[in-house]
């Protein structure tokens, strides 16, 4: 459920919009940065605490990208194959990713630790090939970096 | 005032008119789907663009607010164009299972197929799966196959029903008309979505597979439900009678009416016409003999309840009497009841209001408390006259006996309660029982008068306003029942007072004539959206 | 080395706090606005340095600002579009990593002359640590006095506030990005009204690009003149080039407008990655017409771009060499728009997913010949017919790759392969 140090965080969002209702993606956001995903109980705090319809949240959750109602990986990876991508390689790159980890578009690792998305341009495009990590970027990607990534995040121990 | 052209016709209108209301006043069909006047404005489907002088876009008439000297056209070639363009695109994803889509006839992917569209499919791909035959409630079926995601139903769930039970989730050619996890669309007003809906994706379950709809009559009429008044439509089976287990009456459809009801009515009311081709529907007159009801013809029906009220007149005079009428019959109907009780038989203990244990209340849109469509009128015909008071009669449980009632369509021990009926009912040495459907009241009768339903007689309802609405018959009275003022008529000749009404439009001449409130009017001015009662003066003390 | 408007002091290091960036003459122009000039006469100002819409439609900037009425009884928004989406395009990235200030700057000075106090940035949901870089950026100004009440002791009045997307390129559309910072789905809006009388919560709300806002720091610092010498006439100004695909040196260029395509490919980019041979180039993302390698002699800038049958959009200049598959290329954009389509209008949602499969079966050399005719049939259907341009941006890229590489798509159809060598296998 919301916890108290979240609805704090709502609460300040709250406060930079003369309407309420602005606040809801920045705090759908926050919530699946803390919570990894949004549950339909969050969901439903959510439009409580905005005094939305239930249903107006879930055409905004299903309507944007990035808010997923369900849990991706500790890792969850996104490799842009978009033009400038695509022209340098986005989808070998794409493909080494997947092969490493034995995953597909839209897969989780057993272990919980990966996942796998094909992503449209993240704005990378001057170092392409490119892909986020949640929210870390990586950049003029090569079969042999893209290993290296892997591997330093399997073993976060020994960074 | 601004002047526009639309395909050279020319026309002024209201500052803020839009194309789309214009070219409807011109009689010039723009196709539409996501517009609807009872709706905010959603300019997405993109069916009704039209070509304006000096634009270089096509623009949505929905949106286009009319300028002076506008100039627009919607036959152009672009135009033709566009539109035909934008129904390739909404047909491509169709599943064309018209044969089995209770929409087929009255769908507007069909009709603009027909006038806009008329290309052979150049559709390759495989057409996306999507739910089908989804129960979203319990009136209504969502097939999303079908669906041309116009958004009226959002917007109306949204904006009118205010129930939020619907939305489009996903984006792009992902996106989908969907309900929240786990909800259903169950709200008093959730058959009009299927009424709003253009195309066959929101179906009504009442309806479903029941008749093709090239086979209904349509009669315009007045929903019974409540005081409100809404007007309908109904719309009634008469080929093919193996149909639909045989019911005559299918749907109600709700007909605008800017000043009651607009484009809307209430579950309530539009599912409620069961009782019309019910198997409990009073068919023929029935006497008591023993404890069963034995039925016999019109002529001795007649002569029997004449033959009782003389006797009780007689016995105790008029005060002897109790007549009690229903807010659920026409300004007709009551008018000849006041008519042959009150005046020609001189029986002043005349009334309608039974009070009602069961406590109803308004919505907040619609529906009345008052579940009567004519209890203005009944208070308008019956009680300008002053006071009897029934139910100190009822309340009192007095002892006093009385010689007959007469009864008209009031469920006393569903209203009452079982036993305060009875002992009301007990009172009385005779009761006579008119009405269309059998009840355990009518089944306490002495006397049982088959009386045709509102959906079977032409005549008016007042509603909580006082406006007066004329309702049509859209099918016979069933069997030998007959419209509850030629019953009394029935009675009345019988009585020795011939009235010779030809129609319920006769009645209404008179009624208009003697009953103050009812002044002036007359069925031409009351026309197809009503009119209310004249102002009258209060009566001085 | 041409003289710069934006990147003019970030060239080898970057400006990261008001101290540093102010050493470099930061904020002089905000002074310069809000002590000695009125609002109208910066409108002026930028009006005569011939700024145009750096998002992409290149809609003269100073015009915009003056459709903002004076007098407003409801209050009026500045929005910055930071919703950087259009594949091939990241420039605005480069402003707020390099310079944040340059842009909190030229909010103000823009705010200031539409005579709004409200501001909201709005950014792309994927762009975490620029929102980071922002919001630290935020914070400074509002200590050091450049944000907040009474800014600089002029009486003017601003707040900032930053807004984070959630991935949705429609966003970039403006009306569309009003819609999700209300809170909703990114679903453009009717028009009219235009956001200028009614934006922002009904109110007038002005929308700007990033690099538009930034561009009007160095116009108030030397003038519209100057501004409007740096480049072509009615296209003022540098702007912000980002070269991606088979180049040497991909990167942002801030170059003059109207400089030749050939030499920001050559003399900036480096020249062809491998040496390989030049085939094609996007001039201004992914959604506009493509150019062929004879056509590389054009201006860039707004009219010239659109002379030839292109558009100058968001500066997002694609390279694209002879080993590339046309088809493929043209396939992934179709994927792209298909994905970011909002639905809402009929032509785009239908469209957008008709042609991506259509393509998908000529890529894989399952079509018939004739449905590359159907393709561009489709695609002209879709052009002229919504709310908002994503139809068009779709439509466009579809007609023109089809038009002018038409031999590699019948090829695909016929042979089940690619005319490129080496052959991609399919």
């Amino acid at each position: 459920m919301i916890s108290d140090r979240l609805l704090a965080e709502f609460d300040s969002i709250v406060r930079n919009y003369p309407v309420r209702r602005s606040a809801l993606i920045p705090i759908l956001l926050t919530t699946q940065e803390h919570l990894g995903y949004l549950s339909d109980e969050s969901i439903a705090a959510i439009a409580r605490y905005l005094n939305l319809p239930a249903i107006d949240v879930y055409e905004v959750v299903t309507f944007y990208s990035m808010l997923r109602r369900h849990p991706v990986g500790k890792h969850h990876i996104q490799v842009c194959t978009n033009i400038s991508c695509l022209l340098l390689g986005g989808e070998e790159i794409f493909e080494r990713v997947s092969k490493r980890l034995g995953i597909k578009e839209g897969e989780t690792t057993s272990d919980g630790q990966f996942s796998l998305a094909e992503v449209e341009c993240l704005g990378a495009c001057c170092n392409a090939p490119a892909m986020q990590v949640n929210y870390t970027y990586y950049n003029d990607l090569t079969a042999e970096k893209v290993d290296q990534i892997l591997q330093a995040l399997q073993k976060p121990e020994e960074r | 005032m601004p002047t526009v052209t639309i395909n050279q016709k020319s026309l002024t209108v209201p500052e803020g008119t839009t194309i789309i209301q214009a070219a409807e006043q011109l009689n010039i069909e723009i196709p539409r789907y996501c517009y609807h006047p009872g709706l905010s404005i959603a300019g997405s489907c993109r069916m009704c663009l039209v070509e304006i002088e000096k634009m270089p876009k096509l623009q949505p008439a929905c949106n286009t607010r009319v300028t002076d000297g506008m100039v627009v056209t919607t036959q152009s070639p672009k135009v033709k164009e566009a539109v035909s363009g934008v129904l390739e695109f909404l047909l491509i994803n169709h599943p064309l299972d018209c044969p089995v889509c209770d929409q087929a006839g009255e769908c507007y992917l069909q009709e603009y197929y027909m006038k806009f569209g008329l290309h052979d499919s150049r559709m390759n791909e495989n057409k996306i799966k999507r739910h089908k035959a989804e129960v979203i409630g319990p009136h209504v079926i969502l097939d999303t196959e079908r669906c041309v995601l116009c958004s009226r139903c959002v917007r109306f769930v949204r904006e009118v029903s205010r129930s939020h039970e619907i939305g489009i989730f996903n984006r792009g050619g992902q996106s989908e008309i969907r309900l929240l996890p786990d909800q259903v669309l169950d709200n008093n007003y959730s058959g009009n979505v299927v009424d709003i809906c253009p195309v066959g994706a929101l179906t009504d379950r009442d309806f479903r597979f029941q008749c093709r709809v090239w086979y209904l009559s349509k009669a315009d009429s007045v929903c019974n439900g409540c005081s409100r008044g809404c007007n309908i439509t109904v719309e009634a089976n008469r080929q093919r009678a193996h149909h639909g287990e045989g019911r005559r009456v299918m749907r109600l459809k709700p007909r605008f009416n800017k000043e009651v009801n607009r484009w809307w009515i209430c579950d309530i009311g539009r599912y409620g016409y069961k009782f019309i081709d019910d198997p409990s529907r009073l068919i023929q007159p029935l006497e008591k003999q023993g404890d069963e009801l034995e039925p016999l013809d019109w002529s001795t029906a007649a002569e029997r309840a004449v033959g009782r009220i003389r006797e009780a007149k007689q016995r105790g005079g008029a005060g002897s009497i109790v007549i009690v009428a229903s807010p659920q019959l026409t300004n007709e109907d009551l008018f000849v009841t006041r008519k042959f009780f009150g005046v020609d038989l001189g029986i002043d203990q005349i009334d309608f209001r039974i009070p009602d244990k069961n406590t109803l209340s308004d919505d907040d849109f619609l529906l009345r408390a008052d579940r009567n469509p004519n209890t203005r009128g009944a208070e308008a015909i019956l009680l300008d006259g002053g006071g009897f008071d029934l139910q100190r009669i009822i309340e009192s449980a007095s002892t006093q006996s009385f010689g007959l009632l007469y009864l008209c369509e009031q469920d006393l021990v569903k209203k009452l309660g079982s036993e305060p009926a009875r002992r009301f009912l007990g009172q009385f040495d005779y009761v006579i029982y008119q009405g269309s459907n059998e009840n355990e009241t009518s089944g306490l009768a002495n006397l049982v008068l088959p009386a045709a339903t509102y959906a079977e007689v032409n005549g008016t309802f007042t509603n909580f306003e006082g406006r007066v609405q004329r309702i049509h018959a859209g099918i016979e009275p069933l069997g030998d029942s007959l419209p509850a003022w030629r019953v009394i008529c029935k009675l009345a000749q019988t009585a020795g007072f011939d009235y010779g009404y030809e129609s319920a439009a006769e009645v209404f001449v008179e009624l208009a004539q003697t009953v103050t409130e009812f002044e002036g009017l007359s069925y031409e001015k009351i026309g197809s959206e009503g009119m209310k009662l004249p102002e009258t003066q209060p009566v001085p003390a | 080395m041409p003289e710069l408007a934006l990147l003019t002091h970030v060239q080898h290091r970057n400006l990261m706090t008001v101290e540093e960036y102010r050493q470099t003459g930061g904020y002089e122009a905000l002074r310069k606005v809000l002590l000695e000039m009125k609002p109208d006469q910066v409108i002026e100002e930028v009006k005569k340095s011939g700024l145009r819409g750096r998002g992409g439609a290149g809609f003269p900037t100073g015009m915009k600002w003056s459709f903002i009425p004076k007098n407003s009884e409801k209050p009026k928004y500045m929005v910055v579009n930071s919703d950087e989406s259009e594949p091939g395009t990241c420039k605005d990235r480069v402003i707020i990593e390099k310079t944040p200030f340059l842009l909190l700057e030229g909010i103000a000075i823009s705010s200031y002359a539409v005579g709004s106090s409200t501001c909201y940035l709005y950014i792309r949901g994927e762009y975490y640590d620029q929102a980071m870089i922002l919001k630290q950026a935020i914070e400074d100004a509002y200590r050091h006095g450049f944000l907040g009440k009474n800014i600089l002791g002029s009486g003017y009045n601003l707040d900032v506030y930053l807004h984070r997307g959630a991935g949705a390129y429609i966003c970039g559309e403006e009306t569309g990005l009003l819609e999700s910072l209300e809170g909703k789905k990114g679903w453009p809006r009717l028009k009219p009204p235009f956001p200028a009388i009614s934006g922002l919560y009904g109110c007038p709300t002005c929308v700007n690009n990033v690099e538009t806002l930034a561009a009007v720091v160095s116009i108030i610092q030397n003038g519209g003149d100057w501004y409007a010498a740096l480049g072509t006439p009615k296209n003022g100004g540098t702007r912000l080039f980002c070269v991606s695909g088979h180049v040497k040196k991909p990167g942002t260029y801030e170059l003059p407008m109207g400089i030749p395509l050939r030499s920001i490919i050559y003399d900036y980019a480096g020249g062809m990655k491998d040496d390989r041979k030049l085939k094609a180039v996007i001039p201004g993302g992914s959604s506009v017409p493509i150019l062929t390698a004879d056509e590389i002699d054009v201006k860039m800038d707004f009219d010239s771009v659109a002379a030839i049958g292109s558009l100058l959009g968001s500066g997002g200049v694609v390279v694209i060499n002879e080993d590339t598959c046309m088809v493929k290329a043209l396939l992934r954009i179709a994927r792209f728009y298909a994905h970011e389509s909002c639905g809402q209008c009929t032509p785009c949602r239908e469209g957008t997913t008709w042609l991506k499969k259509t393509l998908q079966r000529v890529y894989e050399g399952d079509a018939r010949q004739a449905e590359l005719d159907q393709v561009l049939s489709i695609a002209f259907n879709m052009m002229g017919t919504t709310i908002c341009p994503l139809a068009d941006a779709a439509a466009m890229p579809v007609r023109s790759y089809i038009q002018k590489f038409r031999h590699e798509f019948e090829y695909h159809v016929q042979h089940k392969c690619c005319d490129v060598k080496p052959a991609v296998r399919i």
